[in-house]
């Protein structure tokens, strides 16, 4: 049978389409275990820093990916995937956090001293350490939601304003104001709690 | 870091401690083994979702042709031929069978409906006829006859003090205040 035969009885066309499918779908694994690589560290800090939690911060990173990779369409559209990764995990740690608004602080606490780096410190310098970080991550759940996002985001050193503001999709310029309202806010929050009077 | 030169207090507390809480909870390293594990969660939905798709590619994104297997590939055109012409044929007496079988030009079927009749044993009116409310008309609480006047005097002589003439004139009823009173109810009684 001719190759034109072939075509014309389509069977042809079907194993080229297939090879190419598979060619495409190889693509995308490689171009997604990149990202992977590249970014779910950060992503997965992102997520604690919110969460403060390993197991739910994981849980994040691994929910940011699979939404890449049903909408792994679009990632050629992407122009900047770190910001685009980082909005996504973003998203999902809000949305867990507002539905785990119940769980005790005293989880909080525990988790940090857990994971807090010790740095040759005595135990009992080790437990000061995480009860005053504790205290400070406290005083900044108090903040307004739009203050507190900033503030958490611009701890992140690898994170520009610019950045920032494509987060959370917000001017630059907003940024700014917000991280300085957020400053002065936490500023007072501690003062009062040194000085109660 | 921004602060602000106008407040004190925030210039030096803040450096010192929430930003540097801040920044060592942003800096937690990752725990280890975390890029297998989400390439391993990965792995697996994608396996999920070509189980549910066959093509393995999650979404259809286009029209294919349908393959022959293998041992009945048609090696000539007549084969083909034959094959669609038999598709046809199905697909054609299929429709033709359903045509055939659906009622046609059936007539609507057309209920009268008996003349309302009333219920018996309903309310009736019985004749009775609303009349509107309208303003009562002004009583007077005394009742009151019609004023009878006594028919005028013949022309009196021109001497009117004559004793016929009083005589006359005592018997008239006089007049009081619209009320006819008698000369019996007002002559005392003997």
């Amino acid at each position: 049978m001719s190759t034109s035969q072939a075509i014309y009885a389509g069977w042809m066309e079907i194993e080229n389409s297939a090879a190419i499918e598979e060619a495409r779908r190889r693509a995308e694994d490689d171009a997604l275990a990149a990202l992977v690589d590249q970014y779910a560290a950060a992503l997965y800090r992102v997520a604690f820093s919110v969460l403060r939690n390993q197991a739910d911060a994981e849980d994040a990173v691994q929910e940011a990916f699979l939404r890449v990779l049903r909408h792994r369409d679009s990632l050629g559209e992407v122009r900047d995937h770190r910001v685009w990764l980082i909005r996504i995990v973003w998203n999902i740690v809000l949305d867990r956090k507002r539905r785990a608004k119940t769980r005790p602080e005293t989880d909080d606490v525990a988790d940090l001293a857990r994971v807090l780096p010790s740095n040759g410190l005595s135990a009992e310098e080790l437990a000061a350490a995480a009860q005053h970080h504790t205290h400070v991550m406290a005083c900044v759940d108090q903040l307004p939601e739009k203050e507190r996002q900033v503030l958490v985001l611009s701890a992140f050193e690898e994170l520009s304003s610019v950045e920032i503001a494509a987060v959370l999709d917000i001017t630059e310029s907003s940024v700014r104001s917000r991280l300085f309202r957020a400053r002065n806010l936490i500023a007072g929050l501690l003062d009062h709690a040194r000085n109660p009077k | 870091m921004t602060t602000n030169p106008h407040n004190p207090s925030t210039s030096a507390s803040f450096p010192g401690s929430a930003e540097e809480t801040l920044r060592i909870v942003a800096g937690l390293p990752a725990p280890a083994g975390l890029e297998d594990r989400v390439r391993a969660a990965i792995h697996l939905a994608r396996r999920e979702d070509s189980q549910r798709q066959p093509n393995g590619s999650g979404v259809d994104r286009r029209g294919r042709v349908l393959a022959w297997p293998r041992a009945l590939k048609p090696q000539t055109v007549w084969m083909r031929t034959a094959a669609a012409a038999a598709i046809v044929f199905v697909v054609a007496g299929g429709g033709w069978g359903v045509y055939t079988r659906v009622e046609q030009n059936r007539p609507a079927r057309i209920l009268v409906m008996p003349p309302r009749i009333g219920a018996p044993g309903g309310f009736a009116g019985a004749g009775a006829v609303r009349t509107p409310q309208t303003l009562t008309r002004p009583t007077v609480s005394t009742s009151v006859q019609p004023t009878v006047v006594a028919p005028a005097p013949a022309p009196a002589p021109s001497t009117a003090t004559s004793p016929s003439s009083a005589k006359q004139t005592k018997g008239a009823a006089p007049k009081i205040a619209g009320k006819n009173v008698t000369a019996e109810a007002t002559a005392p009684q003997q």
